[in-house]
């Protein structure tokens, strides 16, 4: 007997789905989600959701690869430091410059910050979406394929700490849905 | 000018009391000019600058506007062609240059080079200075003036162009107007981006004739769009705190001024620091001694001011999401870049001043030189806002009948 995942509704319209997302919402459900066949203007706040963490990590990315950028030609140019078999220090003058300046290091740490920039972006936006994710359990059921189409659906997972299936079926049915109908695993 | 469209507000300034601000500094100006002909001169040029700066990045603001066929910046749009009715006043205020050069019995009193017979600190005049000799084709004083008539000239046509196309849509409503604003940004673009880099040229960087930098005009493009943004962010919030944009200038359009601002802090840093990079790295003595000049006294300090407080500090508050929605917040940071705006300006001319000594000019190098350099910002601005307000009180308070307004007004997160 395949394990349950929780309850999934369809709705016919932008204004229905956003309405029944704020209920949702207010009813302090956790574990949920909404599919549409396209960006429903205003959704993010209708669900609760607060503003992406990704930036977060974008400033990490970006300060570790200014400190990499200046390291880097520090040890380059500037070091005695032997790291063995990997790479040896070695002092060199060019152009009648200092060892290290900041000025010459800059242009590699300027575009190291962006790379590294941009690889956290990237990171932390899979890691925040649960990617790389091959299978979802609302792919098992069978209507999903109109959410590609003109239909919008809700899902509660049984995982959310309110849920509870008969009240939980209860309160969908209030938000007047075109159907109802069980997810598994 | 339509004449239906006239906002009668008790809550806005009157542009008089702006007109008188602008007299005053104006007159302290001419007092200074028979004081400290040189210090007052180099003031009024410094406001003069400053302020036509803003008004010129108000018109790129337009012209990026038009060519890129926007739709979120039309609720701001008609403060920034407020703006560009000052062009011709300013045009007017460059008069004085012209007047200080040949009436103060000293012609090199600001372009050293205009005066051949002017000693050089140590090897004969400037007339003897192989150097100008080999740029005498661009640095002669009659293409000189023509050059500065032919920039304000330029920036005057493009201003009244967009302002009467933007006005006049408002009662007749044809979008015949948007297109043709678009046709005009597109040949705009090119004549004032050229006019402008002409205009540092010859108005700053000639100041010390024997230096050259090629980035020079795109420091000077980027500095006047974010003086332009600093000062539209600063209107926009007043307009909205004082009833006029209030629920149309919304927080995206702040966000979205401010993220612009924020691009532009990134360029200017950019700019900024490529010029100084390639002359530091290629150490030729013909281009580093403009530097070495502006690391003598206090101008090392403001050189490291302009590093930290001009890039860093901008940069790192404007990263910010919550700091570009909120109004305190930005008028903080928007009043913070048009000062260290400023201050780039002088950076940029004082100290192609020299002393008796040949030494840079220091920025405090005499008290009384605070009072020329408030009367050459206060009496430029003065003019400036009077231009504006006056403007105001003629126009919508939004382009009411622009094809793309709804969606400008409906421009949200």
């Amino acid at each position: 007997m395949p394990r349950k995942f929780g309850l999934i509704a369809k709705f016919e319209s932008p204004a229905d789905i956003m309405h029944a997302a704020k209920k949702v919402r207010d009813a302090g459900f956790k574990q949920w989600d909404v599919v549409t066949p396209f960006p429903v203007h205003g959704l993010d706040p209708a669900m609760g959701i607060k503003r992406s963490m990704v930036p977060r990590f974008t400033i990490v990315g970006g300060t570790l690869g200014i400190t990499t950028g200046m390291l880097m030609i520090a040890f380059t140019g500037a070091s005695d430091l032997d790291l063995g078999l990997l790479s040896e220090g070695y002092k060199l003058i060019v152009g009648g410059k200092p060892f290290f300046s900041p000025q010459f290091a800059f242009p590699v740490s300027y575009e190291l910050t962006i790379l590294f920039s941009a690889f956290a972006s990237i990171i932390g936006m899979f890691i925040l979406n649960k990617l790389p994710m091959h299978y979802h359990p609302v792919l098992k059921y069978d209507d999903i394929a109109e959410g590609t189409d003109d239909k919008f659906f809700l899902y509660i997972e049984k995982d959310d700490p309110q849920f509870d299936n008969e009240k939980t079926r209860a309160f969908i049915e209030e938000l007047k849905p075109t159907g109802i109908s069980e997810l598994e695993e | 000018m339509s004449s239906d469209a006239i906002q009668h507000d008790a809550s806005i300034p009157n542009p008089k009391k702006w007109l008188l601000f602008g007299a005053i500094g104006l007159f302290v100006s001419l007092i200074g000019f028979f004081v400290d002909t040189r210090m007052a001169a180099f003031s009024y040029l410094i406001g003069l600058l400053f302020i036509t700066s803003i008004t010129v990045g108000m018109l790129f603001l337009i012209l990026i506007h038009h060519i890129m066929d926007a739709s979120w910046s039309v609720v701001v749009r008609r403060q920034a062609e407020n703006f560009l009715s000052a062009m011709p006043y300013l045009g007017i205020l460059f008069i004085p240059v012209f007047l200080l050069t040949y009436l103060s019995g000293n012609q090199g009193v600001l372009w050293i080079w205009m005066d051949p017979t002017e000693p050089l600190h140590g090897h004969g005049t400037v007339g003897e200075d192989i150097l100008w000799v080999k740029k005498q084709w661009w640095l002669t004083e009659p293409f000189f003036w023509i050059r500065a008539a032919i920039a304000f000239g330029t920036w005057i046509l493009f201003a009244r162009a967009f302002r009467k196309h933007s006005i006049t849509q408002d009662t007749d409503g044809s979008p015949s107007h948007t297109h043709a604003s678009r046709k005009l940004a597109a040949g705009g673009l090119f004549a004032v981006a050229l006019t402008w880099t002409m205009a540092g040229f010859d108005w700053i960087m000639s100041l010390e004739y024997h230096w050259f930098s090629t980035m020079f005009g795109v420091w000077f493009f980027t500095n006047a769009m974010r003086a332009a943004l600093a000062v539209l962010i600063l209107t926009s919030i007043f307009l909205v705190s004082k009833g006029p944009l209030k629920g149309i200038f919304n927080n995206k359009h702040l966000h979205d001024l401010a993220t612009l601002s924020f691009a532009f802090t990134v360029f200017w840093g950019y700019i900024t620091f490529s010029q100084y990079f390639l002359i530091w790295n290629a150490n030729i003595p013909e281009e580093t001694f403009w530097y070495n000049l502006r690391e003598q006294g206090l101008w090392w300090e403001v050189s490291m001011l302009l590093i930290f407080g001009h890039f860093l500090f901008p940069f790192l508050y404007l990263l910010q999401f919550p700091l570009k929605v909120n109004h305190k917040s930005m008028i903080f940071i928007a009043t913070w870049i048009l000062f260290m705006q400023l201050v780039d300006i002088f950076f940029n001319v004082l100290p192609s001043l020299k002393d008796s000594h040949g030494e840079p000019m220091q920025l405090f190098s005499s008290p009384v030189n605070l009072i020329w350099y408030a009367a050459g910002i206060v009496g430029a601005g003065g003019i400036l806002l009077w231009a504006y307000w006056s403007s105001y009180r003629k126009t919508r308070i939004i382009p009411i009948r622009d094809p793309r307004i709804v969606e400008s007004l409906n421009h949200n997160f």
